[in-house]
């Protein structure tokens, strides 16, 4: 038999033991990246006009491109455990750390809100086309959901963009701003837009789960016992149908964070999105083992995050 | 006058094409305190039966085209009273075949318990849960106190059949309906969950509707019983009228089909030939006619009305026709 206090004491060896588990994924997702940034070929100095031999190989030495490639991947991972992502290569005087710190928190707040919308409205529309299953709210919300599913988002960007651009013309005056970061109406548009394609995804699913569960016999029991229909949905039925939502949000942050950059790029955020994509034209090494390792630890703890959650949601799941 | 009265009930499910036509005019009631125990072959309608009068059948597809469930003469048929009353949970509540399946994982067991307290009785949350663990000891769950806030994965398939009669009871019903509760569980927990049953029924006066294959189940259980074959009762009466008395073919066919202990008793067990009729197309004539020993020419084309064999004995057999000439050993005349 369980009490509660083992419970816990399993709950944090479990959190512990999946964040190491965390980090060495991060240590795998560097050292690939670090590999196969440095078999590309050119490299940083690649851009410079007509640079000669003699410049070329001073700048190399400055940068400390010239070492063995093991002893750069070393100088390389003792700097980033303690924190230190070096300074970018195109930009100048930038420093790496700099950059994330700028850009990052755009990026974060843009793919929070659109998780968040995601989250609730593929939670609604899918119980809402499951309760009127093949009635005119399901077949509509069904429809709709293919579309989002199936249609990039730089097309609904662009169409979000230009519905805004209708609308404030229409009215005569800025209801939304078009483009642009700043104020909390620069975040609706373009947080919907990033959410779209994971809100449809995730309305079906919560729709097959909630089918699934209708004819569970704990169902049949809630009914026996003379329990409103709103208590039975929302106690007995919803709880049950949103786990497996749970699961698949995880992977859907990832989705949404790397996918962030076309509505970052469209709606002019800057994101850090825009970033780790030059980066990478431009052979910026630092800026891309810098967006990449904190793009992937990121990653890595909001899937944690979401595990330790489901922990929490469904008492079935072991801990151990 | 007999405490829930089911009369006449039809219900049928639309199919792809047609529809099935699951219970066919049944009619049983149970008195108060006493044990009812409806028995009979899978697909027979005793479950559908049970399910209408709870109001648990999906309609569409099901629907129930004719009869009444009178609880002390109201109309409940359903599973509300005329004024819109919900008599689920308080007046009747009902247990169900697998306890694995049939509490919600994602909450405590207490939780469920204490839910129908909260709803249909206004106690507070603390107030319920207090009662559930009062409840969950009278079933004789140990250590009740803990027990409350875990959750049915933590239970045992005994103990989850214990905290849905403690769950049923908790409104104090004055009808259990039982629909096959120890089929899913091994023999030794049966016999403790029928024993807690006829305990509780004592002390609250209850009565039980018990749904079982199991004639032994029903030997041990019930005062009355009635047997359904094809969407009909087709015999009902006191539980040694059905026994010692049997006055339906199928009742007959059910006894010998049934493994015994007793000593110099004939070893061998007699199957039912062939399969129950498809509801689907139900057939015009007696539904047990195909099976039949002692099928005559009427009973083809004629379905047979209902019989008095004694005062609170009937069965639906033209056998007991006045006019009847064939003489049949195992069945009871008077």
């Amino acid at each position: 038999m369980a009490n509660s206090r083992t419970n816990k004491h399993a709950y944090v060896r479990y959190a512990v033991i999946r964040l190491i588990q965390g980090a060495i994924t991060v240590w795998l997702i560097a050292t690939a990246t670090f590999f196969a940034m440095h078999n590309v070929p050119g490299d940083p100095l690649m851009d410079e006009k007509a640079v000669s031999p003699e410049i070329r190989k001073n700048l190399q030495a400055k940068y400390g491109l010239d070492r063995p490639l093991l002893e750069q991947y070393g100088i390389y991972l003792s700097n980033m455990i303690r924190g230190d992502f070096g300074i970018s290569y195109a930009q100048e005087n930038r420093r790496v750390n700099d950059i994330i710190r700028e850009h990052f928190p755009v990026s974060a707040i843009l793919g929070v809100l659109s998780i968040v919308f995601a989250a609730l409205g593929g939670i609604l529309f899918g119980a809402l086309t499951a309760i009127n299953r093949n009635r005119l709210p399901d077949i509509v919300i069904m429809f709709l959901v293919i579309m989002g599913i199936s249609v990039p988002s730089f097309v609904f960007a662009a169409l979000g963009q230009m519905t805004l651009v209708n609308v404030n013309a229409f009215f005569g005056t800025s209801i939304l701003p078009v483009a642009g970061w700043g104020s909390v109406s620069h975040m609706i548009m373009p947080s919907l837009i990033l959410g779209l394609g994971t809100m449809a995804f995730l309305t079906r699913l919560m729709r097959s789960s909630m089918l699934e569960i209708d004819n569970a016999d704990y169902l049949r029991t809630a009914i026996s016992k003379g329990l409103p229909p709103t208590r039975i949905f929302l106690r007995h039925q919803l709880r049950n149908a949103i786990l497996p939502v749970i699961t698949v949000l995880g992977p859907s942050i990832a989705a949404i964070t790397t996918g962030g950059f076309v509505v970052e790029l469209v709606f002019a955020i800057p994101g850090l999105g825009r970033y780790f994509v030059q980066a990478v034209q431009q052979s910026d090494y630092t800026v891309i083992m810098g967006t990449t390792v904190f793009y992937g630890a990121f990653l890595v703890f909001m899937v944690i995050v979401v595990d330790l959650l489901y922990g929490l949601v469904d008492p079935r799941v072991r801990l151990d | 006058m007999a405490l829930l009265e089911v009369s006449d009930l039809h219900v049928e499910f639309a199919v792809h094409g047609g529809s099935v036509q699951a219970v066919r005019g049944a009619s049983f009631s149970v008195n108060e305190g006493e044990t009812l125990a409806i028995v009979g072959e899978s697909g027979c309608g005793k479950t559908v039966s049970v399910q209408s009068i709870m109001g648990l059948i999906q309609t569409p597809p099901g629907r129930i085209t004719r009869g009444s469930a009178k609880l002390r003469g109201h109309d409940i048929l359903g599973g509300q009273a005329a004024d819109g009353r919900e008599i689920r949970g308080t007046d009747i509540a009902m247990i169900f075949q697998d306890p694995m399946s049939s509490l919600n994982p994602t909450m405590t067991v207490g939780a469920q318990i204490a839910e129908p307290l909260i709803v249909h009785r206004g106690y507070s949350h603390r107030q319920a849960m207090r009662r559930a663990q009062e409840l969950l000891e009278m079933t004789l769950i140990p250590d009740a106190a803990s027990r409350i806030k875990e959750y049915p994965f933590e239970f045992s398939g005994g103990m989850l059949q214990r905290s849905m009669i403690a769950m049923a009871i908790a409104c104090e019903p004055s009808v259990l309906i039982a629909d096959e509760p120890t089929t899913a569980l091994d023999v030794t927990i049966q016999s403790q969950i029928l024993d807690l049953m006829v305990d509780l029924q004592r002390t609250n006066n209850m009565a039980i509707i018990l749904i079982t294959h199991d004639l032994g189940v029903v030997a041990r259980m019930a005062n009355d019983v009635a047997v359904m074959y094809a969407g009909e009762v087709v015999e009902r009466g006191a539980v040694d009228d059905i026994f010692y008395r049997s006055a339906h073919p199928y009742t007959v066919g059910l006894k010998s089909a049934m493994p015994t202990n007793r000593r110099g008793a004939v070893q061998k067990l007699t199957p039912i030939q062939g399969t129950p009729p498809d509801l689907f197309d139900a057939p015009a004539g007696c539904g047990y006619y195909t099976r039949c020993p002692y099928a005559m020419e009427v009973c083809e084309a004629t379905p047979p009305i209902v019989f008095d064999v004694d005062r609170e004995h009937q069965s639906r057999c033209w056998l007991h026709h006045k006019d009847c000439l064939q003489q049949v050993t195992q069945i009871y005349r008077p």
